[in-house]
């Protein structure tokens, strides 16, 4: 018997050049592991599987060959090439996107609104040389300093944040408690801290509010839709033997959960805080009633964007976009539907400069309210201060709008319900 | 082996433009012998690709339409009880009903499976169906086989399909599920590739018309608060259209004169939306 090496040759003076290539492309991998792609060690294998295949001949076959294997997600492609790019070309890592940075500008411009005196000392400079300025020099001012910064810590070679380090607008400095430094390419980072944010809401408070959930139960529509398709074994067999013997068979609707749920949540500002334990239950328990439910964030009320991370930074969805959905879907909106009446009627409403679009809030409601004929405003204010606040009023024209009680929740459901 | 055609390779076919990127992604799926995950919104010719991969390497193609209330056997065979209990009955088939194989209907995966020659299988918009069937059928195509319960047969795939699976990513899919396909994303063509397509559809359409027809188009896709935006195969039918209208000048396209616009919208809200806009325009 003898041993032979199956496969692969390694001839002596080549192996340098073998280990450079393999460890070449391990580097390269976890350059990509570590900018927040998700690659998985599998996929790894599979690209060494498909370099051996003699398909990949050229950097460009290599380029195509290892998104398709590796990434998984279009978007991720755009740092793949960024990857890429440097990795192999020996191209500088592009300096910033210009979003990121517009970005990370708007919430230190946000920062500097709230609290001039403490971000003028952390960036160093005279605060009053700063209050001169217009909120777009000063936007343009931030970020020329966020380019100098990444330079001094980075040496112009890293994103913005994957060092972990941002000197400015860390947490707390932002009213949503964003942080800054995780706004970046360093998507990991950004994703902790939206995990952190969302697992506040799913997690599972003791079973007091049980009765949430039992409220919750009947928007499940098990009214029977769909065609008669299904044979009913018992009740055939029932029938056939009412029949004496002739078959007699039993067809029936498939009891399926056809219902679409779009949740809109609230959970921006001190005004919903006392409420999010209620909410969360009911997000609990939303979340395992629905197939398909979908759930937003808002602050205060709707602009142009609705946010599909608990954070409301990272993914917006224009709500032009919801045409598209089913119009059978529900749309049930929490929110204590309280604010500054400007809020709800300027153009420019919005407490945040990057979701000022020009179009007052209350046309984008009624906008959505005009897409889901099937919508509600849950709003855990009690009733009888409804009529208190001027928006509760506005809204309540474009929404039904119904307590965050149990009594409140199944007259909501009742009308959900309606055809 | 399963794979008896590897030394195949794929170029694109006649009906379908190909650029180089996907064609390389194609043939590498093909070597590693894992499905290609194709994701793209819709009109970007995710199914076309699948047509246009069998056509060119000469293979039949199996499409798997998938539906929201699918399940995974349904895919892979079905035990028609109902003939079978109507045979019983009344016996006036050839069926042998003590025997229940001849009751077995093979699903497309199945049919991929059992074909003599190998085949291309499309799952098409994978995303319609829950993740339980998702992962369940990424296993059936791992392991290429599967078992009938109702006789206690193992089919086992006598060559391995190639495997397209397209998503409109309503809905995102899982990891294994990810894990184990090769992906690639199609972007919405550019006016230049948009280009190369009209010249496959129509080979000696007048420029000035394909210009300007690509132009409004391109600017009818920007329209907001459409449900449904047009995509390729809108614009080739509605350029069909134009040409066939002897009255039409390409000229008027530039004056945002768009004649037939219903073929471009096919939802009534957006028809009526589009047609708003663009009378406003004219009248400016």
């Amino acid at each position: 018997m003898e041993f032979r090496n199956s496969g692969i040759e390694i001839i002596p003076q080549s192996l340098n050049s073998i280990i450079q290539i393999i460890f070449m492309f391990v580097d390269f991998f976890y350059k990509l592991k570590d900018v927040g792609i998700p690659v998985s060690p599998t996929s790894f294998l599979t690209l060494h599987k498909a370099l051996s295949s003699g398909l990949i001949n050229s950097l460009e076959d290599f380029y195509t060959a290892s998104r398709a294997v590796l990434v998984k997600s279009e978007r991720y492609f755009d740092l793949y090439d960024q990857v890429f790019a440097h990795h192999f070309q020996g191209a500088e890592m592009p300096e910033n996107e210009g979003f990121e940075l517009d970005e990370m500008a708007r919430v230190m411009l946000e920062a500097w609104l709230q609290n001039p005196e403490s971000l003028s000392q952390l960036l160093g400079v005279d605060e009053s040389a700063l209050k001169k300025l217009t909120p777009e020099q000063l936007i343009e001012y931030f970020k020329e300093r966020l380019r100098e910064q990444t330079e001094e810590h980075h040496g112009g070679g890293k994103w913005i944040g994957t060092g972990g380090f941002s000197p400015v607008g860390h947490s707390g400095y932002h009213p949503g408690g964003m942080r800054v430094g995780g706004v970046s390419r360093g998507k990991s980072a950004v994703k902790v801290a939206m995990d952190r944010r969302y697992k506040d809401y799913s997690l599972s408070g003791p079973l007091t509010h049980a009765l949430v959930g039992e409220a919750l139960k009947r928007l499940r529509n098990l009214i029977p839709a769909g065609p008669k398709d299904q044979v009913n074994i018992d009740a055939t067999i029932y029938e056939t033997m009412r029949n004496g013997g002739e078959i007699e068979i039993v067809f029936e609707r498939a009891l399926k959960d056809r219902l679409k749920v779009i949740l809109a949540i609230d959970n921006g500002g001190w005004s919903m805080d006392p409420y999010i334990p209620v909410v969360q239950t009911l997000f609990d328990y939303a979340r395992a009633q629905f197939k398909d439910l979908k759930i937003y964030f808002f602050h205060n009320t709707i602009y142009s964007n609705l946010w599909e991370d608990a954070s409301r930074c990272r993914k917006p969805q224009r709500i032009e976009e919801f045409v598209r959905r089913d119009p059978q879907t529900r749309l049930v909106i929490v929110g204590d539907a309280s604010m500054a009446p400007y809020e709800l009627f300027a153009s420019d409403g919005s407490i945040h400069i990057e979701e000022r679009s020009g179009m007052p809030s209350i046309e984008c409601l009624e906008f959505l309210a005009k897409t889901f004929q099937h919508s509600v405003w849950l709003n855990p204010v009690s009733a009888t201060m409804w009529d208190y606040t001027r928006t509760i009023g506005e809204i309540r024209q474009i929404f039904p709008m119904f307590e965050l009680t149990i009594d409140g929740l199944e007259q909501a459901v009742t009308h959900l319900m309606q055809k | 082996m399963l794979d008896n055609n590897s030394g195949e390779k794929f170029t694109g076919a006649s009906r379908y433009v190909l650029d180089d990127e996907l064609a390389k992604i194609v043939n590498i799926s093909m070597a590693l012998e894992m499905p290609l995950l194709l994701k793209g919104e819709p009109g970007t010719g995710k199914t076309m690709l699948a047509h246009a991969i069998a056509e060119s390497l000469r293979m039949p193609l199996i499409v798997l339409n998938v539906k929201s209330s699918m399940k995974l056997v349904d895919a892979l065979y079905q035990y028609d009880t109902l003939t079978r209990l109507n045979d019983s009955r009344f016996g006036d088939s050839k069926r042998d009903v003590s025997n229940i194989e001849e009751y077995i209907k093979m699903g497309k995966i199945g049919q991929a499976f059992t074909s003599d020659v190998r085949t291309v299988l499309l799952i098409d918009e994978i995303d319609k169906a829950d993740t339980d069937f998702q992962d369940d059928m990424l296993d059936v195509l791992d392991q290429m086989e599967f078992d009938i319960i109702e006789i206690d047969k193992t089919i086992k795939a006598k060559f391995r399909p190639v495997i397209v699976i397209t998503s409109n990513a309503k809905k995102d899919l899982s990891d294994p599920f990810l894990g184990r396909c090769n992906f690639h994303h199609i972007a919405f063509p550019e006016p230049d590739m948009m280009r190369r397509i009209i010249r496959v559809h129509f080979s000696n359409i007048d420029t000035e018309l394909m210009e300007n027809a690509i132009s409004a188009f391109y600017n009818m896709r920007k329209l907001e608060a459409i449900e449904k935006k047009p995509a390729t195969r809108e614009l080739i039918n509605w350029i069909r259209a134009l040409e066939s209208d002897a009255d039409f000048k390409p000229k008027q396209l530039a004056d945002g004169n768009l004649p037939y616009i219903g073929v471009l919208f096919k939802k009534s809200q957006d028809y009526h939306r589009a047609q708003r806009i663009l009378n406003g325009r004219q009248m400016n």
